[in-house]
């Protein structure tokens, strides 16, 4: 299957070399310069995914994410060169829904992509999941509060729907991070935490102490189904 | 060379002035005792004399004209109860007042009196102090002894030694504890340089002095401050320059590892002299980018920035998350019961584990067993190998930066980046624990890393 795939990227020769081994793997690629024109061509045509650069000149990196994030659910990856904690943690904060840091390989890069993407249709099961006042409806992707639409990004979307498949049970760091985001994940923590950040700000009546989204110190997370 | 006190500043502080104020309030109390008890006493014995010899003229002049009326007379003179008037004639020894015992007086006070003499001299009698004078009677043979009692005095002077030593010691302990009041206030410029310090030293940059108002203490805060600004700004600038290299060298090489996978890729379609160029390019260009990722994360380990607050870890399940996403054949692993905790990062315990793996599969075959294990408070893992093993004298050197080659069956066409071990090395380190080689049990080299166990 061929995705679509904008690449913004400054550094040409980053640009050059990544798009043609994302070619190689299988995607279109369209590539932009700046964060202007990344916004400018997104305003024509919606690609897949876009794969973004932190470092970018004039409109950054950070300001295009939460551009987007405000248009809507696009697939957001961070590609980038910095790999501090605060970095990153901005870049998920913004609303990416993941992160790799150069140099990264294509071949990473595009099971990654397809992992996001495979997010995308969710219809396994046409049933209805409740939790804590939320109605979850996993067949259209949509949530629900008091019938208002709770509004999540899909990356948000399927984590909720992780948590609240296991009916209250403890689901592990490990388990999230390979089921949400699918593939074999290399122990980092910060793209976990700040999604359930996210999805706390989105989902809990008083954020600062979730009572849906519970953390179980030293094991993971569970939803209170009750709550 | 340093000596090391027992005591802290403030304690020896306090202890001085004690010490010093102790001293200084036993002289006083020493020189009032004398002054005081010396006056009073000789106050007492001379009104004793002088009431004794009021009365030994009116005993004389009852003797001398022989009256009948002595007994009563004796009995008048007696001014008070504890007051004894003893009359020692040829055969005959009048008493009046409390009954003493003539035999309690020195037999030499007695022959004074007999011989003329006046005398006096402080006694115990019967329990009670007195002051026994014995004058001569003029117109008679014999002595006269009045014995004036002293109970009153004894009790001023007990009430004013106890006055006396209560003070000296309520002195000394206030001078402790004035010591100790005035160390704590001296000292507590000295408490916030160490808060700050520490401060710095754990982390906060930006901790600094408050503004000293005593000119003392101004110098001190102005040399700490300039020093921890400059600190500060190099910390700033090296993270900064961290940051910058690592850009600088991360940006290349993603276009060199995707330039090197196309190339890869596309291998079929470059033949001859050229195809073992690209194939040698693509395989020393995988490695490079290796060697510079780990040496960035080695480098950003260097300069504890960056870290997670730490978390307590199931280390068998992180144990076992890692073998089961490695590629190829499942190593056994073998897992005490309750599995340990340990307080940590997780991404660096995973890098500790699958680097501990790769080694294994670089040099050795393989791991053949991995073991979670709990000893004395210590996680314990434990990764085995069935390799050439790792002679003793090159057990710490492997985990030295860039040491490999000199192990047996190295350097194949996947060499690592050279920093795996000492990565390892450095991660465990960070965590408190250690990491040492052992000779495995029927052959091979056993890899144990101990990481304190967190409290649950």
């Amino acid at each position: 299957m061929d995705f679509s795939v904008l690449l913004v990227e400054d550094d040409e020769h980053i640009r050059q070399a990544l798009g043609l081994a994302l070619g190689d793997e299988g995607f279109t690629v369209t590539d932009a310069v700046s964060g202007e024109e990344a916004l400018d061509l997104l305003a024509v045509a919606e690609p897949d995914v876009v794969l973004l650069d932190l470092m970018l000149p004039g409109v950054d990196g950070l300001e295009v994410c939460r551009t987007l994030r405000a248009r809507g659910d696009l697939p957001i990856i961070i590609v980038t060169a910095r790999t501090d904690a605060s970095d990153v943690i901005a870049g998920l904060e913004a609303g990416a829904d993941d992160y790799v840091t150069k140099p990264l390989m294509a071949s990473v890069l595009a099971a990654r992509i397809r992992a996001l993407l495979r997010r995308r249709g969710t219809g396994r099961h046409d049933e209805v999941l409740k939790a804590g006042g939320l109605e979850i409806r996993p067949d259209v992707g949509s949530v629900h509060r008091a019938g208002v639409e709770v509004h999540l990004t899909r990356t948000e979307f399927r984590l909720l729907v992780e948590l609240a498949s296991a009916s209250g049970r403890i689901v592990t760091r490990e388990q999230l991070l390979q089921r949400v985001w699918g593939y074999d994940y290399f122990g980092d923590t910060r793209l976990l935490d700040v999604h359930i950040r996210r999805l706390r700000r989105k989902v809990e009546p008083n954020p600062d102490e979730p009572a849906l989204v519970l953390t179980v110190r030293g094991a993971g997370y569970r939803l209170d189904v009750d709550g | 060379m340093t000596r090391v006190h027992r005591f802290s500043l403030r304690w020896r502080v306090a202890m001085v002035l004690g010490l010093g104020s102790l001293l200084l309030t036993s002289a006083v109390a020493v020189v009032v005792w004398n002054l005081a008890s010396g006056y009073m006493l000789r106050q007492r014995e001379q009104s004793a004399v002088r009431q004794a010899q009021v009365n030994v003229r009116l005993v004389d002049e009852a003797l001398r004209t022989g009256s009948d009326g002595l007994d009563e007379l004796l009995t008048g003179l007696t001014a008070g109860p504890d007051t004894t008037i003893l009359l020692f004639r040829p055969g005959q020894v009048l008493t009046s007042g409390r009954q003493v015992d003539p035999d309690q007086l020195p037999r030499k006070l007695l022959d004074l009196g007999r011989d003329g003499i006046p005398a006096g001299q402080r006694l115990i009698v019967s329990g009670i102090p007195v002051y026994a004078v014995t004058l001569p009677i003029a117109h008679a043979e014999g002595a006269y002894v009045e014995m004036a009692p002293m109970v009153q005095l004894d009790r001023t002077f007990r009430f004013l030694s106890a006055v006396l030593v209560a003070a000296t010691v309520a002195s000394g302990l206030l001078g402790v504890a004035l010591g100790s009041w005035a160390g704590r206030r001296a000292l507590r410029p000295l408490t916030q340089l160490t808060k700050a310090a520490s401060l710095i030293a754990g982390g906060d940059l930006r901790a600094r002095l408050p503004e000293q108002t005593d000119p003392d203490l101004t110098p001190l805060a102005t040399t700490f401050n300039s020093t921890a600004d400059a600190l500060e700004q190099r910390v700033l600038r090296d993270a900064r320059f961290a940051g910058d290299v690592s850009h600088e060298l991360r940006s290349p090489l993603t276009t060199m590892v995707n330039a090197a996978e196309v190339l890869r890729r596309r291998r079929a379609e470059i033949p001859g002299t050229a195809g073992k160029a690209v194939d040698l390019l693509t395989s020393e260009v995988d490695r490079f980018a290796r060697m510079v990722v780990d040496l960035l994360e080695i480098s950003r380990t260097d300069q504890q920035v960056d870290d997670p607050t730490p978390e307590s870890i199931d280390l068998a399940e992180l144990v076992t998350n890692v073998i089961t996403t490695r590629p190829g054949a499942q190593v056994p692993l073998e897992v005490d019961e309750p599995p340990p905790h340990v307080l940590g990062d997780r991404r660096r315990l995973d890098r500790v584990v699958s680097n501990l793996l790769d080694n294994a599969d670089r040099h050795a075959g393989g791991a053949v067993r991995v073991a979670v294990l709990r000893r004395d408070g210590r996680a314990r893992l434990e990764v085995d190998d069935a390799g050439p093993g790792v002679p003793p004298d090159l057990r710490t050197r492997v985990f030295e930066r860039f040491d490999r080659g000199t192990r047996a069956g190295s350097r194949g066409t996947d060499t690592g980046s050279g920093l795996g071990l000492a990565l390892v090395a450095q991660h465990v380190q960070r965590h408190g624990g250690t990491v040492r080689i052992e000779e495995r049990p029927g052959g091979g080299a056993r890899f144990i890393v101990e990481i304190p166990e967190a409290e649950r």
